[in-house]
């Protein structure tokens, strides 16, 4: 029986629309269910009372804490936060350079690749939190921890960006240095390496920005940086110190962003 | 001179690419080899500098065997002989001199090779090869900037700079636009008649073949059925090449053309 | 300025032409790589002698969570669901909430220079603080529980999937939104016949993208006492009961690899 292509579409159409339907009464059905984790009874006065205390230190941070020039100061432990970000951003970066290549299934063979991801999506999926704890046990509490945790939460995120940019290389220009009379160790040096450096490069100062935030949260479990004293001054109800603390982080974080966003625009463009 | 003597190809398959190739090419010709897509063109300009092995008869450039060469031999070989590709396959994510710059790489010591640092004589090199194609303006621009025609003219510079006797070119316009196709053809022509250089190259426009080679190499299903100057190529003998379908191959890369340049004038606005 | 410090240097080919070649800026970013991770090694007291010596350490801690204590779920199922639920309310509400704040931060939608800047503003304030000091505040204001946790995904999800939706609107092609215009509809309705369409797709795919994220930081939002397995894994790993760690750890990456396969499937279907 022969078919229009207008009467084809009528049948496709309304397929599509009980599709669409079910997906919503879905999403609909496990909005219901996890309203369970909505509780606005524990509201009391004094809640409200300490959002309003945050918002008067947010306007009058503690000046003396934000400038002084001690190891407890504001900018130190935002020098040491960014310190932590970098280098962990490093280590994490020479750990995932050969992962990526033990991940593309254009390098190796498909089920060494697939054991690697396998390695990788747990790497990503553990909590930086746990990977903080962990190693305080192996460098004791400091920002030394922190630059490991850092390290190893970076691995997920930036070996699967590295492996993207590996499967995507243009081997057509291997063809033509092979023409030149190039040996392997040129090829690699002069028709992949260029080819993968700017990319990784971009992916590495993306994620440096993230680390950033990944940073100033692992003071909360004693691994360095912002976020310890952060904490305490929360937990002794100290609203202005918590006001420099927030300000100086916001801003510090503001800049970093700013700076990679130039830094990798300039990498793609040349 | 390359000399083929009873040259035959055969895939590991069991296709045969190539068979009874005897052919001589002097120094300093400029050669074009048409055909229909298949007929074992692309395969005939790669035995040259042993891309691909050949699997009978005998193959000399400049009275070397060049199937008797080694893993060392064949790389020192190929310097002699530059090459360029329909995708003009250059590393776009650097400047054009990077890859300029490229083709001295076999040459430099180790430590040079490892850091990337070229002496001043192989930059001015570089420079001088990107001035004779006419784009030395562009040598510190990253190659994604440029259009097709600067990037297969910054080929043809890396492939001057290797200094070489023999420019084998394998579809070098088939991506580009009619008008850029002649600034480029053109160039070839320059080097040829300048450098003494010969060119051998794989084409698929039969009119600019006709236009700017010497001689006319037509093969089809791996044998060589013409072999002579440009202006006696007749008809006839087309359609002997193209095995009777020559207003097919003639009409449909023409037409390709306009649209390809229809497509790169939009592009260019 | 980098070519003013360091002027190019001037190269005569034999020919006779002049080419300016720019000083290469590698030597200098090499030199301030290196400074800055000597800098950072200072400040951060890293050592590779400490490393190689007690990295053991690590691995002994996750020797001791294989295998995990398999009679451990139960008790980790309801802080599980509470994850599950605090990721799934917040990301919704907050991918909701974020399309008319986003429209509220595109400048070719909204005429005002003031609103559009006070919301782009915001949604950058928003998204700077991380998940888990907003979390924190959170549980100052909200009382210990997952709401705390459900608010701070929720800032979270409405200041990234706000930020890339004005970003799509922003880049969308405005002609059908001046057709609709000049049919007589007003800005509003131009934009949801005109653009909705044009940006609904990177939308969906990235508020979903954003929920795969928000099941991961949900599992630590617990440690501050913002509810869900963090706080089980907190006091795990405080009475060094590494085989429950290993339990709680094994369920999320099942979770997660779930949720993420689902989201990649459909997200794969909207582009």
């Amino acid at each position: 029986m022969l078919m229009t292509n207008v009467e084809k579409q009528l049948l496709a159409s309304p397929r599509n629309h009980r599709y669409v339907l079910t997906v919503t009464v879905v999403v609909l059905a496990l909005f219901a269910w996890s309203l369970a984790a909505v509780n606005l009874q524990d509201i009391n006065q004094g809640g409200l009372q300490i959002a309003g205390n945050i918002i008067k230190g947010l306007f009058n941070p503690d000046l003396d804490l934000l400038f002084n020039v001690s190891k407890q100061s504001v900018l130190y432990l935002l020098v040491e936060t960014v310190a932590i970000a970098f280098l962990g951003t490093i280590v994490g970066a020479v750990l995932s350079v050969p992962l990526a290549f033990l991940a593309a299934s254009n390098i190796v063979p498909k089920p060494v690749a697939w054991l690697t991801r396998l390695l990788l999506i747990v790497i990503r999926t553990i909590p930086a939190l746990v990977y903080g704890l962990m190693f305080i046990r192996v460098s004791g509490p400091g920002p030394f921890a922190g630059v490991l945790t850092v390290g190893l939460t970076s691995i997920g995120m930036l070996s699967k960006l590295y492996v993207d940019a590996i499967e995507e290389l243009d081997t057509k220009v291997l063809e033509s240095m092979t023409s030149i009379g190039c040996s392997s160790f040129e090829k690699i040096r002069y028709g992949i390496f260029p080819q993968l450096l700017s990319i990784f490069l971009s992916v590495t100062i993306y994620r440096f920005d993230m680390n950033m935030r990944e940073a100033s949260i692992l003071g909360l479990v004693g691994a360095g940086g912002i976020g310890a004293p952060l904490i305490f001054a929360m937990n002794s109800y100290k609203w202005n110190q918590v006001g420099s603390i927030l300000i100086g982080l916001v801003i510090l974080i503001l800049l970093i962003e700013w700076m990679s966003n130039r830094l990798r625009s300039k990498l793609v463009k040349g | 001179m390359i000399e083929f003597k009873q040259v035959e190809k055969k895939y590991a398959n069991g296709t045969v690419a190539l068979q009874n190739i005897n052919l001589s090419i002097e120094q300093g010709e400029f050669v074009a080899v048409i055909g229909l897509s298949g007929a074992g063109k692309s395969t005939l300009i790669r035995c040259i500098n042993r891309m691909h092995d050949i699997t009978g008869g005998q193959l000399n450039v400049d009275g070397v065997d060049v199937s008797k060469l080694k893993g060392k031999q064949i790389r020192r070989f190929r310097r002699r002989i530059g090459m360029i590709f329909q995708s003009f396959n250059l590393v776009t994510r650097t400047t054009v001199i990077k890859n300029v710059l490229v083709s001295f790489v076999p040459d430099l010591p180790f430590w040079r090779k490892v850091t990337g640092i070229y002496s001043k004589e192989h930059r001015i090199k570089a420079l001088e090869s990107l001035d004779k194609v006419g784009i030395l303006d562009k040598a510190y621009i990253r190659v994604d900037q440029l259009s097709g025609g600067q990037q297969q003219r910054v080929a043809l510079a890396r492939t001057l700079a290797q200094n070489p006797d023999i420019i084998l070119a394998d579809e070098p316009i088939a991506s580009l636009d009619p008008v850029t196709s002649k600034v480029v053809m053109d160039d070839f022509k320059r080097i040829n008649a300048d450098m003494n250089i010969s060119v051998i190259m794989n084409i698929h426009h039969v009119e600019i073949a006709l236009e700017y080679a010497d001689r006319i190499i037509g093969i089809r299903k791996g044998e060589v059925v013409f072999d002579g100057e440009a202006a006696n190529v007749t008809k006839a003998m087309l359609d002997e090449i193209y095995g009777g379908r020559l207003e097919e191959a003639s009409s449909a890369p023409s037409a390709k053309l306009a649209t390809s340049f229809q497509e790169g004038s939009t592009a260019h606005v | 300025m980098y070519d003013r410090i360091f002027p190019p240097r001037r190269v005569v080919l034999p020919n006779g032409k002049i080419v300016l070649e720019k000083r290469s800026r590698t030597p200098l970013i090499l030199l301030l790589l290196i400074a800055a991770i000597a800098a950072s090694v200072w400040f951060t007291e890293f050592s590779l002698k400490t490393l190689f010596t007690r990295i053991n350490e690590f691995f002994v801690i996750i020797g001791d969570m294989i295998p995990p204590k398999w009679s451990y779920f139960p008790q980790l199922w309801k802080a599980l669901v509470d994850t599950l639920q605090m990721s799934l309310i917040g990301s919704l509400v907050g991918a909701l909430l974020s399309l008319p704040i986003a429209v509220l931060s595109s400048s070719n939608i909204i005429r005002s220079k003031t609103i559009v800047t006070i919301f782009k503003i915001l949604l950058s304030l928003l998204r700077t603080l991380p998940t888990l000091v907003t979390a924190l505040i959170a549980t100052f204001v909200f009382g210990l529980g997952p709401m705390a946790g459900v608010v701070a995904i929720f800032l979270f999800t409405l200041s990234y999937v706000g930020k890339l939706l004005y970003e799509a609107i922003e880049n969308a092609d405005m002609g059908p939104f001046e057709a609709m215009e000049s049919l007589g509809m007003n800005r509003i309705q131009a934009f949801r016949c005109a653009v909705m369409p044009q940006v609904l797709p990177s939308f969906l795919s990235n508020a979903l993208f954003c929920f795969e994220g928000n099941v991961r930081y949900a599992a630590i939002l617990g440690y501050v006492g913002a509810g869900g397995i963090g706080l089980l894994i907190k006091e795990d790993i405080g009475w060094r009961d590494y085989p429950n760690v290993g339990m709680t750890i094994l369920a999320l990456i099942v979770t997660v690899y779930l949720i993420e396969t689902a989201s990649e499937h459909f997200r794969k279907k909207l582009i």
